[in-house]
């Protein structure tokens, strides 16, 4: 058999690629990289040791304290500053996700000109020299120059003022949702032009209205510490939700009120009427005028205007009066009519008949709103654009292109001047229509300071230099430099730097206590500012506005709420990634908006879940998905604002639409504040889908009884009951019965949960790998007695308690971990398909949605590290196992990428790398230059084909454990705090050692309202969850 | 026949080399008793082993952070101002320390991202450097001691499971994070 052998085409590929494949695996050698030492090394600095600068949070007014982590020169986490008065250690999913406004990879990276239709990049010298000139030209001929920048406060505040007093021209600070109508209505009912500090901490009666203070409004997160504290309280108080839309803030009421659009006011003063005609609240002198002001508001009347039934009003208004202090609040998007300030003067009327005024309404720690103007300031600044009377214009932290409708007209009237100058850092709508842009630097880079509440002066610092890649400059230092070049920079120290520190000089006078100025300014560096008390003035009832309900215009039938989104705001925090794919609190909705419809108004237009519907009013309309809300009334639709951004970066751009075009012509007249709620609409289906991505697509819990919750009335103060509160409520455990603390795997370390041992007298399987193992021996290669080492040695069993009562659903933890664990955004497509990478979420379920009684529970669902773990077991490769402390771990090097863990995990915590997140070569790359230099060098940035999951934060247990260590002492209880209860700002996740049964983690687990999720599994979770308490409504 | 048997041993040939190259490709390069080429000559074998200094005198991170620095190079230049200015590999040194220049040394111990050593945790358990980085006082050039695959780390740490003061830890978790 002598027949020639050749290799054919098939043969020939099938070798080929074989030794391709050996070929490129056998040039894996890394090649050695450089290592690069300090030429000077930094005092204090050491590589690998993390550097905390307490700093304040610009990602909205309320201006919470935070505390910036720096590795290596290089800022990784924000977290909320515990020693600050306004957030005390909280802070919301925007203010973490700070840091992608930092490393955005948009950011303009030098200044800039546009010459011809193009951007041309220009030396800093040569674009301050083009600025100063014109604006120099414009000041001494007279001619406009106008600077108008956001919300600011402090030397920024100050140094804008000198500015235009120096270039002879306007300055006007705009911020879309400040409460300019309630600063205006507190001048006129109590003579004090501020915003005054509510006090919800010591309420027992809260009733809003419309105001979304666990939100946007006012200052969130300090609110949101305050209502939990509320809610903890042993007397604890009722909350009362009045408002169309239920929101997120409504979803922790007791009571939802499904007012009428607009009706509020009335309500308000029914309310104020009978308690002023029953004689209730304390007694006052002007008590007859008021009654004369409030008459025409009886409950019947108000039962007409805004279908709360009188018996409701009534019921509020002795509830209201009998509680010591109530609260009542106005604010949202009731507070952002035609008729403002008569909801706040009405507002301010009921707290006051009920005696609040002083007590939970107080004028001494005022937020501070001061220089901020209405719309209508905008629009006279338009007008004067417009006429052409201004020639320069400079804009900073503002985008009034996006952020106000076009009737405003201040995007047309841009077009009459002549030179625009844009200070921000990103090319947002305004800046695009700009001529020249000189970049500004990022909060996290730039000095300053912030005075967000009266007696409270916080400092802005920089965590680390001015990003390389980046040549821009703080705002400060342009101003000053532009005067300069302008001809009027005499007036203005050096540098914005010493600026700031002239400035705080007169602060070192005040709370200087005899220390140097150095001294004083380097430790309030170190505390993150200064605070004082402050007295409140005494007010009295000074008049009452005109009081009259808003009219809500237009031809259609469905009344149209226009909402600030919870998680990007007035649309600044659209251009970040972590927020982009944050779910929405209420629909869990992402990268996009959508219109929320009630399921019979929806049904009787033939609209289902997604359909894309045209939402039209009389100014214009626009295209939206359909979200199918219960927690609405049926004659209203409701539209997040934020998106559909045209500019402003890669992650903002065309996700959404921009709902401000619905908005007709119409303002407050008595504050000047743009009315979002003013319009009626019509829905017409389109008769296409529209692109709605739900992170959580059903609502109900079927009779999973993954949240529950409590009757206040079944709460008996005794210890837990076993099982998961099988029994019924108020029951107690039979005599001999274990109680809960003795459950095996929730405090004998190790021994219940590794290894999985054999039972006596059973032979293993011939087929078994992983299940059954000899007695004595731990699952591994080799064998390590079960008595010896880790597992014998180990001294804590970490676990987590979360009080879904104190949960308000504000999804800051999700925010936290993505930051502290590396873990990466994928994109709506993936979301679409279920593969969100997220380690934690907050499932929100709707028990019951309508007026009166709802029923919304949040649940923060992360890895159980379940004692008994279906993961652990079903894992080929030992990936997935328990460790002596309780921890289910995951080993990423290990992990081959079966999936089987997620396949068998009841809790679906479980995230899979399908594509590499993590390779900047791909297309998938999550972390695109400089988005990259935020990650934590302490957590592994996991590669394609990998699982990953909650680590409880291991890399702060071991540093926790590591500082205890080095100081020679046990661990304390709290030191350790993982990055989602860190974030909390109401405490509902507490994490500790269950092995210490003086811990607060252990006193939570034990507590009567403790349960497990899905505990039916037996797989005994290291998560106790509390439930939620139902309070009584009264 | 001819053709299977062709076949057959092209492939174990092709299997054996792929098989070959690919465990080279994740177990870190052993018994190159010689460090790389770095960009200044520097001896720890004079400056550990005969000058006696301390390690913790360059290296004074490793008892107090993960990483175990390099020394910055004012470090250096703190004695090389005086000391062996004239010499050429020192004049190189105080070129970069004029010129502004950090000294691009060449790694010579490297871990993957999925390995999280930590030097404090091994110095204040007293773990002498030279445990793991071999001999140094004798390095004219340092180079990899340790194969630095896993089951020498673990090695180690079984040892020292039930050590009483500083019980080492079998736990996965502790490195891989």
């Amino acid at each position: 058999m002598s027949e020639t052998y050749v290799f054919n085409r098939r043969d020939f590929l099938k070798l080929a690629g074989i030794g391709a494949a050996g070929a490129i695996s056998g040039c894996g050698h890394r090649p050695a990289e450089k290592l690069i030492p300090y030429l000077i090394a930094p005092e204090d600095i050491l590589p690998g040791v993390p550097y905390w600068y307490a700093s304040t949070c610009r990602e909205c007014p309320a201006g919470c304290g935070i505390l910036v982590k720096a590795r290596e020169g290089r800022a990784i986490k924000i977290e909320g500053n515990p020693e600050h008065p306004v957030n005390r250690g909280g802070l919301c999913a925007r203010g973490q996700a700070g840091l992608q406004g930092l490393y955005d990879p948009d950011r303009v990276a030098a200044p800039m000109a546009r010459e011809n239709g193009a951007w041309r990049k220009l030396t800093w010298d040569e674009a301050l020299k083009r600025a100063g000139e014109r604006i120099g030209d414009a000041s001494r001929n007279r001619k406009g120059v106008a600077l108008l920048t956001g919300h600011e406060t402090g030397a920024f505040e100050k140094l804008c003022g000198a500015w235009a007093a120096g270039a002879g021209g306007a300055r006007l600070a705009y911020e879309p949702f400040a409460p300019v109508a309630l600063r205006e209505a507190n001048r006129r009912t109590f003579g004090q032009a501020a915003v005054p500090y509510l006090d919800f901490a010591g309420t027992h009666f809260l009733i809003s209205f419309g105001a979304d203070f666990l939100e946007t409004w006012g200052s969130p997160v300090g609110y949101m510490r305050a209502f939990s504290e509320m809610r903890a309280r042993k007397d604890g108080g009722t909350f009362v939700a009045v408002e169309p839309r239920l929101s997120l803030t409504g979803a922790n009421a007791d009571e939802w009120v499904a007012i009428r659009p607009g009706g509020e006011m009335a309500l308000a003063l029914g309310m104020a009427g009978v308690i002023l005609t029953e004689g209730l609240g304390p007694a006052l002198s002007d008590r007859g005028t008021l009654a004369d002001a409030v008459t025409a508001f009886t409950p019947e009347e108000v039962e007409r205007g805004t279908d709360v039934p009188a018996d409701t009003v009534r019921r509020l208004a002795r509830r209201f009066a009998a509680a010591h202090p109530s609260l009542a609040v106005a604010g949202g998007i009731a507070a952002q009519s035609e008729q403002a300030v008569a909801l706040h003067a009405a507002v301010n009327l009921l707290n006051y008949v009920a005696g609040n005024i002083g007590r939970s309404v107080r004028f001494d720690r005022t937020l501070n709103y001061d220089t901020v103007a209405p719309v209508s300031e905008l629009q006279n600044l338009a007008g004067q654009m417009a006429r052409g009377a201004i020639d320069v214009l400079v804009v900073h932290g503002a985008n009034p292109v996006y952020s106000l409708p076009a009737w405003a007209g201040f995007s047309a009237a841009m077009d009459h001047v002549p030179f625009k100058i844009s200070l921000s850092p990103v090319l947002d709508e305004t800046a695009e229509r700009c001529d020249l842009i000189l970049p500004s630097t990022h909060p996290l880079e730039t000095l300053g300071d912030a005075q967000p509440e009266r007696g409270v002066y916080s400092i802005i610092q920089p965590a680390m230099q001015r990003l390389p890649v980046f040549d821009a400059r703080p705002a400060g230092d342009t101003l000053i430099a532009l005067a300069s070049a302008a001809g009027f920079g005499s007036a203005f120290a050096e540098g914005w730097n010493e600026y700031v520190k002239t400035e705080w000089k007169a602060l070192h006078q005040r709370f200087g206590a005899g220390r140097d100025f150095e001294t004083f300014w380097n430790e309030t560096l170190a505390k993150g500012g200064v605070w004082e008390e402050v007295s409140a003035p005494s007010v009295t009832w000074q008049s009452a506005p005109a009081f009259a309900a808003p009219e809500l215009r237009g031809a259609g039938d469905l009344a149209l709420v226009l909402y600030p989104s919870p998680v990007h705001y007035d649309g600044r925090g659209a251009n970040k990634p972590w927020l982009q794919e944050l779910p929405d609190p209420t629909t869990k909705a992402v990268w996009g908006s959508w219109v929320e419809i009630h399921p019979e108004t929806a049904a009787k237009l033939g609209v289902r879940r997604g359909d894309a519907v045209k939402v039209e009013t009389e100014a214009g309309s626009v295209e939206l998905p359909a979200y199918l809300y219960g927690g609405l009334r049926k004659d209203t639709i409701a539209v997040p604002l934020g998106q559909g951004h045209t500019a402003y970066g890669r992650f903002a751009q065309g996700r959404g639409v921009n709902a401000l075009a619905l908005l007709p012509p119409a303002q407050d007249a008595a504050s000047g504040t743009l009315a979002y709620l003013v319009a009626k609409a019509t829905v017409r289906p389109t008769g296409h889908a529209g692109t709605l991505v739900l992170a959580q697509r059903e609502k109900e819990q079927a009779d999973r009884a993954v949240a529950r919750i409590i009757p206040i009335s079944a709460l008996t103060g005794g210890p837990r009951e076993p099982h998961g509160g099988a029994r019924a409520p108020g029951e107690h455990p039979a005599e001999g019965e274990k109680p809960f603390a003795e459950l095996p795997s929730q405090h004998r370390l190790g021994h219940d949960t590794e290894p999985r041992l054999k039972p006596p007298g059973e032979k293993t399987p011939a087929h078994a790998l992983t299940a059954f193992v000899p007695e004595d021996t731990v699952r591994g290669p080799r064998a390590i007695p079960i008595r010896q080492g880790s597992y014998a040695n180990a001294k804590h069993r970490w676990a987590l308690a979360i009080d879904t009562d104190s949960c308000t659903g504000c999804s800051a933890c999700v925010v936290a971990c993505s930051a502290e664990n590396n873990v990466p955004v994928v994109g709506p497509e993936l979301v679409k398909r279920g593969r969100e990478m997220t380690w934690i979420r907050i499932e929100r379920f709707e028990e019951r949605l309508e007026p009166g009684r709802s029923d919304v529970r949040f649940v923060p669902m992360m890895c159980q590290h379940c004692g008994d773990a279906p993961c652990e077991i079903v894992c080929p490769v030992y990936a997935t196992y328990h460790n002596p402390e309780g921890l289910n771990v995951q080993v990423y090097n290990r992990c081959v990428g079966t999936r089987y863990c997620s396949n068998n995990c009841p809790y679906k915590v479980r995230a899979f790398n399908f594509f590499d997140y993590s390779a900047p070569e791909k297309e998938t790359f999550a972390f695109p230059e400089p988005l990259n230099w935020q990650l934590n060098p302490d957590v592994t940035v996991r590669s394609k084909g990998v699982m990953e999951k909650c680590t409880m934060c291991v890399q702060r247990i071991l540093e926790g454990k590591g500082n205890a260590k080095d100081e020679q002492r046990e661990v304390r209880d709290g030191e350790i705090q993982p990055a989602c209860a860190q974030s909390c700002p109401t405490q509902a996740i507490v994490f500790g050692d269950l092995a210490d049964p003086e811990s607060k983690v252990s006193r939570l687990s034990r507590d009567e309202r403790g349960y497990w999720v899905l505990d039916e599994l037996n797989t005994k979770p290291g998560v106790t969850y509390l439930k939620k308490i139902q309070r009584e409504i009264t | 026949m001819k053709r299977a048997l062709v076949l057959a041993s092209l492939v174990l040939i092709v299997l054996a080399a792929g098989t070959a190259a690919f465990t080279q490709s994740f177990s870190v390069q052993l018994g190159l008793n010689r460090g790389p080429t770095q960009p200044i000559n520097f001896s720890h074998k004079i400056h550990a082993g005969q000058l006696g200094m301390n390690c913790l005198y360059c290296h004074y991170g490793a008892e107090k952070s993960p990483i175990a620095n390099l020394p910055p190079v004012s470090t250096c230049m703190g004695c090389h101002k005086i000391a062996a200015a004239d010499k050429p590999e020192i004049q190189k040194l105080s070129g970069y320390f004029q010129r502004g220049e950090q000294v691009p040394w060449v790694e010579v111990y490297w871990l993957p991202d999925h390995v999280k050593f930590n030097h404090k945790r091994h110095v204040r358990a007293g773990i002498e450097c030279q445990s793991c980085h071999g001999p140094v006082q004798e390095m004219a050039a340092v180079y990899q001691y340790p194969s630095l695959k896993m089951g020498w780390c673990v090695s180690c740490h079984r040892q020292k499971l039930d050590d009483p003061v500083h019980p080492a830890t079998m736990d996965c978790v502790v490195c891989h994070h």
